[in-house]
């Protein structure tokens, strides 16, 4: 017995030929490689971050910033997994409003270019940009599943526009209205009635009066956010009945604002405030 | 004490101190540390016990798992638990993820970033099964480690891409993330993972335990072979954002599987599924009739899911009709023409395999040079997936004499072309011919 017993070359034709030529058409009019795969369909989850670049930002604030943003990047890299394909999108106000990058960035690719602070506090302006980019025309155009998109907003100061207008025309917004919001209000002139009227609870807006808490805060709710956004509910003990849309409604903002609160709760510092020590 | 410093040395229950030298990561209940104990290096979870429902309860349990140990080697296990420190916060100390292995979140992307430790800039590299053999001995260790973990009348919970480890070379498995397995009705307060949580605990009806595992087991299964969520088709792309009440429709309430033969409304998107519509083409229907079932009738009646065992014994079929042909395709016999019962052809290049039948199965098992015999086809107790017990091999002394070879520690008897049973010894071998019929002790084959 040898090989070619076992296995007849075609070439020696048998009368099965005849028999089986449409079948075997039908098995190789496609690449047909069990092992040829690419990547999961991934869902997108967008992260908008909203940077407040008016002159008041200026030294320390923005020297904080920038070096925070740089070191937030790997650390939301390992957030997605398999399942999330996580960009980010940079919009800075300051008189102008400017997108770091002209569409989201995969967060692998993303590369942070440094921000210089200068100018006033176009906040109604910004909110409008990001109401028409915010869509599915815009920078939501993923073909596939998009989870609800981080939105995350810092700024020191009062907004020398009316940011009113722009947060009403914002408010309209679904990706807006499902999104997870969170504001950080860096330095004693924040205000925490805007950041509480942009996120829609107080909840999710936090303070930071020092370079440190400022990069305790920026990671905190950047890398919370995000594991909210790309992962989902959590369960209820209760099994006695069964949830409905109510239930789940705002479930994760919820949960964002109640893991906000705890880890600020606890990361007390000692450090020295921006706006001592002169 | 939420976080550990580096250089912070953290007792252990029974004695001796763990140094920590670095974070490894960090996910939902804590983060694992690079440890050394004992002089050698291990893996310490510490947890953040903020965010644990019962903090105590766990403990509890995590102590009884280390106690009984794991169902067997295929489980990165909790090994020894520290002392509980003054606010109540723990760990415990596991043995580190070997070499070779690669996380199922890899494997599904395809790629890994690797991190270059000068520029700290991520580099992309692939993430493969070498072989389509190695790829279904993944499965069937997977499938294996949740049966015996089930027979130990325990529930992993929340079974996940997270969850595994595979060496994409051999198939070999590792189960990590052992720490929330509690005994099948107990929970402990963890949910899972969206997509692999079955529809029952998506809705809020049922917490995890030994029948949602099998329904994201079959979730595992299908991400793994058909790379792709078998939930999510143009019935849930269509709905754009994926909102919270989004998920619990299509999840929950009315989650229908992309191939639902009764219920077109949910088929994959081409540009978006590729790959399922692809492997869907691929794979025998005794294959996708199971997915099928899990995921329609299984769907609303938990018993009907299908069982580890039955898995178990699909994928060892599967396995066994994977044919290498010369011409370098490889693929299952079910892609391969069948000129008559007993033949399979390649569609590519016309070269025809014969088929060995076994006393034991409906179905017939193709023969080419290489192809491996498994210690479990062999030994219907047997639980040995990856220990090759015979080979198709050319005799070394007679070139172009094909013949089967006895790798395993028992004795075969085969008749040989002069019509009389021979016995075969480990290390022995007998030709392939048309007359051929093995004894392999319970199990009997022939040509």
């Amino acid at each position: 017995m040898n090989i070619d017993d076992i296995n007849k070359q075609g070439a020696s034709a048998s009368p099965a030929d005849n028999y089986s030529s449409a079948q075997s058409n039908d098995l190789l009019d496609f690449d047909d490689d069990p092992l040829s795969a690419t990547g999961v369909s991934r869902k997108s989850l967008v992260i908008f971050f909203l940077i407040d670049t008016s002159g008041s930002m200026k030294g320390k604030k923005m020297g904080e910033l920038n070096t925070v943003m740089e070191e937030l990047i790997p650390e939301i890299r390992k957030v997605g997994e398999a399942d999330t394909e996580v960009k980010v999108a940079v919009l800075t106000f300051s008189t102008d409003v400017k997108w770091m990058y002209s569409t989201p960035i995969p967060i692998e690719e993303f590369e942070w270019a440094r921000l210089r602070a200068s100018g006033v506090t176009s906040l109604g302006a910004a909110l409008k940009e990001l109401n028409a980019r915010m869509s599915r025309n815009g920078f939501l155009n993923s073909p596939s599943l998009s989870f609800a998109p981080v939105i995350f907003l810092m700024t020191d100061g009062y907004p020398s526009d009316d940011y009113k207008a722009g947060l009403r025309e914002l408010q309209a917004n679904s990706w807006y209205k499902f999104g997870l919001k969170a504001a950080l209000g860096i330095g004693s002139e924040a205000n925490d009635n805007i950041l509480t009227e942009f996120t829609g609870s107080p909840d999710t807006v936090v303070h930071a009066y020092s370079g440190g808490q400022l990069a305790q805060m920026i990671k905190i709710i950047a890398v919370t956010s995000s594991q909210i956004g790309s992962k989902s509910m959590t369960l209820s003990d209760d099994t006695s009945h069964e949830l409905g849309e109510e239930d789940v409604f705002a479930a994760k903002q919820k949960l964002l604002g109640q893991q906000i609160q705890e880890l600020v709760g606890k990361s007390e510092t000692d450090d020295v405030p921006f706006d001592t020590g002169w | 004490m939420t976080e550990l410093e580096i250089g912070q040395e953290v007792e252990l229950e029974f004695g001796g101190k763990a140094q920590v030298l670095s974070v490894i990561g960090s996910g939902g209940q804590g983060t694992v540390y690079l440890v050394r104990f004992n002089g050698q290096k291990w893996a310490l979870k510490w947890y953040d016990i903020d965010k644990m429902k019962k903090p105590k309860e766990f403990l509890k349990n995590l102590r009884s798992n280390i106690a009984d140990g794991p169902p067997d080697n295929k489980f990165l296990w909790p090994k020894y638990l520290t002392k509980e420190a003054e606010d109540g916060t723990f760990g415990y100390i596991m043995d580190l993820k070997p070499e070779g292995f690669d996380s199922f979140v890899d494997i599904l992307n395809t790629y890994k970033l690797e991190v270059d430790p000068l520029t700290g800039r991520a580099v992309k590299k692939d993430v493969k099964f070498s072989s389509l053999t190695a790829m279904i001995t993944a499965v069937i260790n997977i499938v294996n480690s949740f049966r015996l973990l089930h027979r130990a009348g325990k529930s992993y919970q929340d079974l996940n891409d997270g969850g595994f480890f595979i060496n994409v070379n051999t198939g070999a498995v590792l189960v990590c993330d052992c720490d929330n397995i509690a005994p099948d009705g107990s929970n402990f307060g963890i949910g899972g993972k969206p997509g692999y949580m079955a529809p029952e605990v998506v809705r809020g009806i049922a917490q995890p335990n030994v029948q949602t595992d099998k329904y994201s087991l079959a979730v595992v299964l299908f991400k793994l072979l058909f790379r792709g969520d078998p939930m999510e088709g143009e019935k849930v792309v269509r709905d754009v954002c994926l909102t919270e009440s989004s998920e619990l429709k299509h999840y929950g309430q009315n989650a229908v599987f992309v191939y639902d033969p009764n219920d077109a409304s949910n088929r994959p998107v081409r540009g978006i599924h590729d790959n399922v519509i692809k492997f869907w083409r691929i794979y025998p229907d005794y294959i996708k009739d199971a997915f099928i079932r899990s995921f329609t009738t299984g769907i609303s009646d938990p018993t009907k899911r299908i069982i580890e065992n039955e898995w178990q014994k699909l994928f060892i079929r599967l396995r066994s009709e994977i044919i290498m042909c010369g011409c370098g395709r490889t693929n299952f016999a079910s892609m391969f023409v069948q000129p008559n019962k007993k033949t399979f052809k390649c569609p590519k290049c016309g070269m025809e395999f014969a088929t060995l039948g076994f006393s034991n199965r409906s179905y017939r098992m193709p023969l080419f040079l290489g192809c491996k015999f498994y210690e479990c086809e062999m030994n219907p107790e047997s639980e040995e997936f990856m220990k090759v017990a015979g080979e198709l091999v050319e005799n070394k002394l007679k070139p172009g004499v094909l013949g089967i070879k006895n790798c395993s520690d028992r004795k075969w008897r085969a008749k040989m072309p002069d019509g009389v049973f021979y016995d075969i010894a480990p290390g022995k071998g007998f030709p392939v011919w048309q007359g051929l019929e093995i004894d392999f002790g319970e199990i009997k084959a022939q040509i």
